[in-house]
Parts: C-alpha cells; structure tokens; sequence
C-alpha cells in the first residue's frame, strides 16, 4: 500500500506506523463538567465501519509527521491525507469561531 | 596528570576509514563529515538560511562550501560539515543559527558514500535493490528518509554518481554488510551479463 504522504509524495506503508483512529485528536477537555464520561467514550469507543474510515498514520521511518488519511476499509483506496497538525488546527479554529 | 592520549576510532571500528569497489560503485566510509541537527522554534519565525545556504524544503537537499542541508521534518534540518568531523561543528552551526535549537548528531550517524565511476546507471540499479523509491524522486538535489533494510536511513543524492547514507552509528556494520552485499551482487550481475 502506497501512502500520498502531502509533504513527501506516494511512500510505502512501510515506512508508516498505524496509531487508530482520528477521532482520538478530539480529546475532551479534563475541565469541562461530564469529563468523566467523556473520557471513558474517548478511551474505548471506536466505529468500526466496513468502508471510509478516518485513520491517524505516523510517518515513523521518515520525516516523523503524524497523518489523517481516510481509507476505504474495504478496498484499501486511500481518498484523502493530511497533516494532522493542519487537520487539528482547523478544527480548533473552527471551534473558536 | 598522566598523560593520556585517546585516538578515535571509526564508526566501523578502524583506525582508518573503510572503502571498498564492487564493479562500477565504490563505497566508502565518510568519518570526515559532521553532522548537526537544527529545529526552529515553536515561538520564533522560520529561519531563511544557514552558512549563506537557503534551507530547503521538504525532501529537497542544498549544497555549498563543504556544507550540505538537507529538511528532514518539518521545520527540521540536518545540517553536513565536510571534513569538520573531529571539531566541535554544533557550536559552529549555533553561531550561524541562534534563534534555532541545535543538537549534536555526529556521536550518533555514521555516513557512508555511494560513488559510481560510470555514470548514473550503475548507482540508480543500486539504489533500486535497497530502497523502496521511486527512481524520479532521488534525482539529484533529492535527500529523504526512509528505510533500507529495516535501518532508517537519510539518502542524500548529490549527484548522477554519488549518493551519500547517514543511518545509526550503532547499526554502521549492518548498514555496510547491506550495502556491500547489494554492491556485490549488482556488480556480479553486471559481469554475467557482459
């Protein structure tokens, strides 16, 4: 499997290590009322959908960026990559908004 | 005080620097070279340049005065000294780089030279068998991480003919053994043929 990694072009999955799921970038916050619930959920409640799916990649055998790559589970077609950090950055800032 | 005198030793465990020729490709130990590592700042802006060199982007090397740069991260560069291995070269890049983090990286690399004495071909065949890249994107002035034999390795293509590997120090014998049996085998290969 080939990843379109945005910064470096098509590399080997190889050189990548699969970290789950990106929802795991939305970590609640430990101040906000319910924080408990929120991070149970947070720590063991994963989709497991049989087709797109949003997964973090860390580019562990190059240049060390971790990667939002959505993947159809089941054909391996690779829609979309990221960099995780532009990934949280415009969430946050749609979050401010 | 006793008079102690301690003489270093090479990545390879010589006194000397290791070279050996397979055919059309000559490898060769490079204990000469210095390395350092620079980072920017999370608070201060990108830096521009380093020794008068622009820093390069993503998978990109540059090159100049005995000095080579090449990105390894974003925001990330490894910086080459040529034959400054023995001085203390990360205080040198701090001074061209203040605002920057630097890290001493020589202790911990070992680079190795990859040199055909007949043209690109010999050397893209090589590549080929070690790393898992596309040919296009290893043209000169290219420089990546990625893995040759389960080692993460920087390549550093400076030229049609040369290419330059920094892996772990600690792995340097395994680092040759691959390259050297590769070597040998291509140049094999090349005999058979001809």
């Amino acid at each position: 499997m080939l990843i379109p990694h945005p910064l470096l072009g098509p590399r080997d999955a190889e050189e990548f290590t699969y970290m789950g799921d990106a929802s795991l970038i939305a970590r609640p916050s430990a101040s906000d009322p319910g924080a408990e619930q929120a991070f149970s959920d947070y720590v063991y409640l994963r989709d497991n959908p049989a087709g797109v799916h949003r997964e973090l990649w860390f580019h562990e055998a190059g240049d060390r960026s971790w990667i939002v790559v959505t993947r159809n589970t089941l054909t391996h077609e690779i829609l979309d990559a990221q960099l995780a950090r532009d990934v949280a950055l415009a969430s946050a800032a749609e979050a401010g908004e | 005080m006793p008079d102690i005198s301690l003489k270093s030793m090479t990545a390879l465990g010589s006194d000397d620097a290791l070279s050996e020729t397979f055919g059309a490709i000559t490898i060769s130990e490079r204990p000469e070279v210095a390395i350092a590592s620079l980072a920017a700042r999370s608070d201060a802006p990108d830096p521009i340049s380093v020794f008068g060199l622009s820093l390069p982007g993503p998978g990109e090397m540059v090159s100049g005065d005995g000095i080579t740069i090449v990105w390894s991260a974003p925001r990330q560069w490894m910086i080459l000294g040529e034959g400054r291995g023995e001085q203390d070269f990360a205080s040198d890049v701090k001074a061209a780089a203040q605002d920057c983090s630097i890290t001493e990286q020589t202790d911990g690399f070992v680079c190795i030279d990859l040199v055909s004495n007949s043209g690109a071909q010999p050397l893209q065949d090589l590549l080929m068998r070690l790393v898992n890249l596309d040919p296009a994107r290893l043209a000169p002035g290219c420089a990546t991480r990625t893995l040759l034999e389960h080692m993460s390795v920087f390549l550093i293509r400076y030229s049609e003919r040369r290419v330059a590997i920094l892996s772990m120090r600690s792995s340097a014998q395994s680092l040759w053994h691959a390259l050297s049996t590769a070597a040998g085998f291509a140049a094999h290969r090349a005999e058979v043929r001809a």
